[in-house]
């Protein structure tokens, strides 16, 4: 039950009524009189238990784009109905504009839509669907509050794709270079071409170059059909704020552009999100379904606040792969997590596979190194410094175990990792 | 194996959007208009008793008032200003105490042959201290004040300028036996001087400027009543009853006739029967009253208007985002806090080292004297300078510490010109 500012204005009239007849009954009367006409008013009001409300929701959206929620009312109440509906969501799903007016005559429908612009990578869930149905003198209304269930399943931004053509384009000219710049160990040979100037001379094929009237040099190209292997680490390291959002958005973007980027150099892509145990994994997915898949399952990982269990992530990683892969964790240079987790047991991952270690740097740690204007700013920035130093030598440290280690501002993690995978893939170090 | 990677016909640009729309039906909250009474009773029926055993506690309370009060002096305030102490021995003596707190009651209740207590003459109107003589009752004064005690003494005793400060026990030195079996007191009121036949007792060991002796203790006695004054009321207190001779000195004086009269003057009487202060509802309009409660209406109905929700409050489930640089400036502060500046010193010189060894590509393995040359060679310094610089003492003070930050500054800035 609710009332309206006309049960007030009522209400304030009685003071006319008062000054006219100045006794206390009279006050007691009005009182009486004005909660009577409110009774009656709720007892002519349309049951807003007797609404049908169906809910439709898009089932996933993209961060930073609009969507929204449709919901049709339809009046089965026998009665006229004159209601506000309020189609409530969590703050983050950004419905601006939920509530609204709706004039139903009996056994019609409405649609009535909520714009959401969601704030925040997610499920984010509808909440209660409240129905105020006002009666018909509009002095007071019968509210309901009901559970419509509603999801909408927020995919992050993936901010990072802009910088994929370019890195594609450098991807094509691996393709095809000739054994001048790419010759290892695991180039594979490509095809067969004319010599041109500039070619290194050792890469001459002579047996094709006596078949043809002229000199033919072998090309090669980068290896396909490697596994990459990305461990996304969802411990209490990764939730730590930078900037406005939480460490692990950042490994998410780095996430997704290598995958994308992976896939279209024609290599197998898996995830594995993992802290104490599996919380999200992308298996044997390939092609077009890759990203979609990807997105979907990063979408509702959250950062759990424990502590990483690394000797059991590293054995779920070789259970899953059989070849030598690179594998890619993201994490952070955190010295002391990395000292008592990672450190231990990355050796025998990086005996197996090529390992990557990309960590989201804070921009707000050199902020304060740089600071200099009061005596507490100069010992900010010493600890800042010392900060820098320990995670310089913990870098250091995973180098000796022949880890890459990728350590850039949330910004440009992903490029920088997607730098990184080319050049090994350059180096024919997959 | 020779065919070029196949086109993808996945836009590389984002995941895949789905259009697919989830949808859900529902119609009520499948309860009835008996099932949600059930459900508000349960829901209520706890605040209720809790409101209810709150109403009766607050009756009891207020049936049950504490025979105790706080006001100084009250025969029934047992804190240390309190004279519970007095009233409770004269009553086990056989003496009456009576309670009373305005000059009505006084009139009432005082007559000849009983003894009234006055604890204080400050709020008394002239009215008051007349009430007070025409009682014909033996009057014990404490601590009264200069019109008063001029008026009910016709002028035979005033008030003094003793020093209040002195901490000696006076003698009784006079012959009234109340006084001299009281021995000594330890009075530190301002004194009582006579300008008739009163008996003075406890001189104050100094006199005041005029010469006149200042005494603690009178005895003015009328053709037909007594009027004692004490200079110090706080003697008659539970705090100071039992020390030196104030008991005696007190229970003589206030045990002389059966029946005591114990008044302890109100701020809020002025001798008027009926109470002084008009109510002011009295001033106002016959109409204000319901038109008052009226408005009272109004605001409770507005209130009930605007305090109705359209639906529950939201929470956002937040993930718990903690600024990543919050360890780095709690260990500025822990620097700061435990005036650590050599450690301070000591990371800046090892991040400026750091730097510059990297800019000028020395190996990671390189050794300090290694580092000092490289660096003087590329800024034009003596190596020693450098060395003082990167391995010197700590710095001792806050400036120091600012100093050699500033100096580090200014050596890594050259080396980046270099």
């Amino acid at each position: 039950m609710a009332i309206t500012w006309r049960a007030v204005a009522v209400t304030a009239l009685g003071v006319v009524v008062v000054l006219v007849l100045p006794v206390p009954i009279v006050v007691v009367g009005w009182a009486v009189l004005v909660v009577a006409l409110v009774a009656l008013d709720v007892a002519l009001a349309a049951s807003p238990r007797r609404v049908e409300i169906t809910r439709s929701v898009p089932v996933s959206v993209r961060l930073t784009e609009a969507s929204r929620s449709t919901l049709l009312l339809t009046n089965r109440s026998g009665r006229r109905l004159r209601a506000l509906v309020r189609d409530a969501w969590q703050p983050s799903a950004g419905a601006t504009g939920n509530r609204h007016r709706v004039d139903l005559p009996d056994g019609e429908s409405r649609r009535v839509v909520t714009a959401l612009l969601p704030t925040r990578r997610g499920d984010r869930l509808a909440d209660k669907v409240t129905i105020r149905s006002v009666g018909p003198l509009g002095l007071a209304a019968r509210q309901v509050s009901l559970e419509v269930p509603g999801r909408l399943r927020v995919l992050p931004e993936f901010a990072s794709r802009r910088h994929l053509p370019s890195r594609l384009a450098r991807l094509r000219e691996l393709d095809g270079r000739t054994a001048v710049q790419v010759r290892g160990a695991g180039t594979e040979f490509d095809s067969l071409r004319e010599y041109v100037i500039g070619d290194d001379v050792r890469s001459i094929d002579w047996r094709a170059t006596a078949r043809r009237s002229e000199v033919v040099v072998r090309t090669w190209r980068p290896e396909r059909d490697r596994r990459v292997m990305i461990v996304l680490d969802t411990s209490r390291t990764s939730a730590a704020r930078i900037g406005d959002l939480p460490r692990i958005d950042a490994s998410m973007e780095a996430a997704l552009l290598l995958s994308a980027l992976a896939a279209r150099a024609g290599d197998r892509v898996d995830l594995l999100a993992y802290d104490r145990r599996v919380r999200a994994q992308v298996a044997g997915t390939g092609g077009p379904r890759l990203l979609p898949a990807l997105a979907d399952a990063l979408a509702p990982v959250d950062p759990a606040l424990v502590e990483a269990d690394w000797p059991s992530a590293v054995a779920a990683v070789q259970q899953r792969l059989s070849q030598r892969a690179l594998v890619v964790l993201l994490t952070s240079l955190e010295p002391a997590a990395v000292e008592t987790g990672l450190l231990p047991s990355i050796a025998p991952l990086a005996k197996d596979h090529t390992v990557v270690v990309a960590s989201v740097a804070d921009p707000e740690v050199a902020q304060l190194r740089s600071a200099r204007g009061t005596t507490a700013e100069v010992f900010d920035a010493a600890a800042a410094e010392r900060t820098e130093l320990e995670r310089a030598a913990v870098t250091i440290r995973l180098r000796q175990r022949g880890v890459e280690v990728v350590d850039a501002l949330p910004d440009d993690l992903a490029p920088r990792l997607a730098d990184t995978y080319l050049a090994l893939k350059a180096a024919g170090r997959l | 194996m020779t065919a070029p990677p196949a086109p993808s016909p996945l836009r590389p640009s984002a995941p895949t959007r789905s259009t697919v729309s989830a949808t859900s039906t529902v119609m009520g909250d499948g309860t009835t208009a008996s099932s949600r009474a059930r459900r508000r009773w349960r829901r209520a029926v706890v605040p209720l008793v809790v409101v209810a055993l709150l109403a009766l506690a607050a009756l009891l309370a207020a049936v049950l008032r504490p025979a105790t009060s706080g006001t100084p002096l009250a025969p029934d305030n047992p804190e240390p200003n309190g004279g519970r102490a007095l009233a409770q021995v004269l009553e086990r003596q056989g003496v009456t105490v009576e309670h009373v707190r305005t000059s009505a009651e006084v009139a009432r209740a005082a007559e000849p042959g009983t003894t009234l207590l006055v604890t204080s003459t400050f709020f008394l109107l002239p009215d008051q201290v007349d009430v007070l003589a025409d009682t014909g009752a033996d009057l014990v004064l404490a601590e009264p004040d200069w019109t008063a005690l001029d008026s009910l003494t016709d002028g035979a005793l005033d008030t003094g300028w003793a020093d209040s400060t002195s901490t000696t026990v006076l003698a009784p030195e006079c012959a009234d036996p109340d006084a001299r079996a009281a021995e000594g007191i330890d009075s530190d009121g301002s004194g009582l001087t006579s300008y008739g036949d009163a008996t003075m007792c406890f001189p104050h060991p100094e006199a005041d400027t005029f010469g006149e002796r200042q005494y603690a203790y009178a005895v003015w006695d009328d053709d037909a009543r007594r009027i004692t004054a004490i200079d110090d009321a706080t003697l008659l207190t539970n705090a100071r009853l039992a020390d030196e001779g104030h008991a005696a000195l007190a229970l003589r004086a206030l045990g002389r006739n059966d029946h005591l009269v114990w008044y302890v003057p109100a701020f809020e009487d002025t001798g008027v029967e009926g109470g002084g202060v008009q109510p002011t509802g009295s001033l106002l309009p016959s109409w204000a009253g319901p038109v008052g409660a009226q408005l009272v209406v109004v605001v409770l109905v507005l209130a009930v208007w605007r305090g109705r929700r359209l639906g529950p409050v939201v929470t956002e489930p937040l993930p718990v985002t903690v600024r990543a640089a919050e360890a780095t400036v709690g260990r500025g502060r822990l620097y700061r806090r435990s005036r650590s500046r050599g450690h301070a010193a000591a990371a800046l010189r090892a991040g400026t080292a750091r730097r510059a060894a990297a800019r000028l590509g020395l190996p990671r393995s390189a050794g300090a004297p290694e580092v000092l040359e490289a660096l003087a060679r590329a800024t034009g310094r003596d190596t020693a300078q450098v060395a003082d610089l990167l391995y010197g003492p700590p710095p001792t003070d806050d400036a120091g510490l600012v100093d050699l930050t500033r100096r580090l500054d200014e050596l890594e800035s050259e080396v980046h010109r270099t």
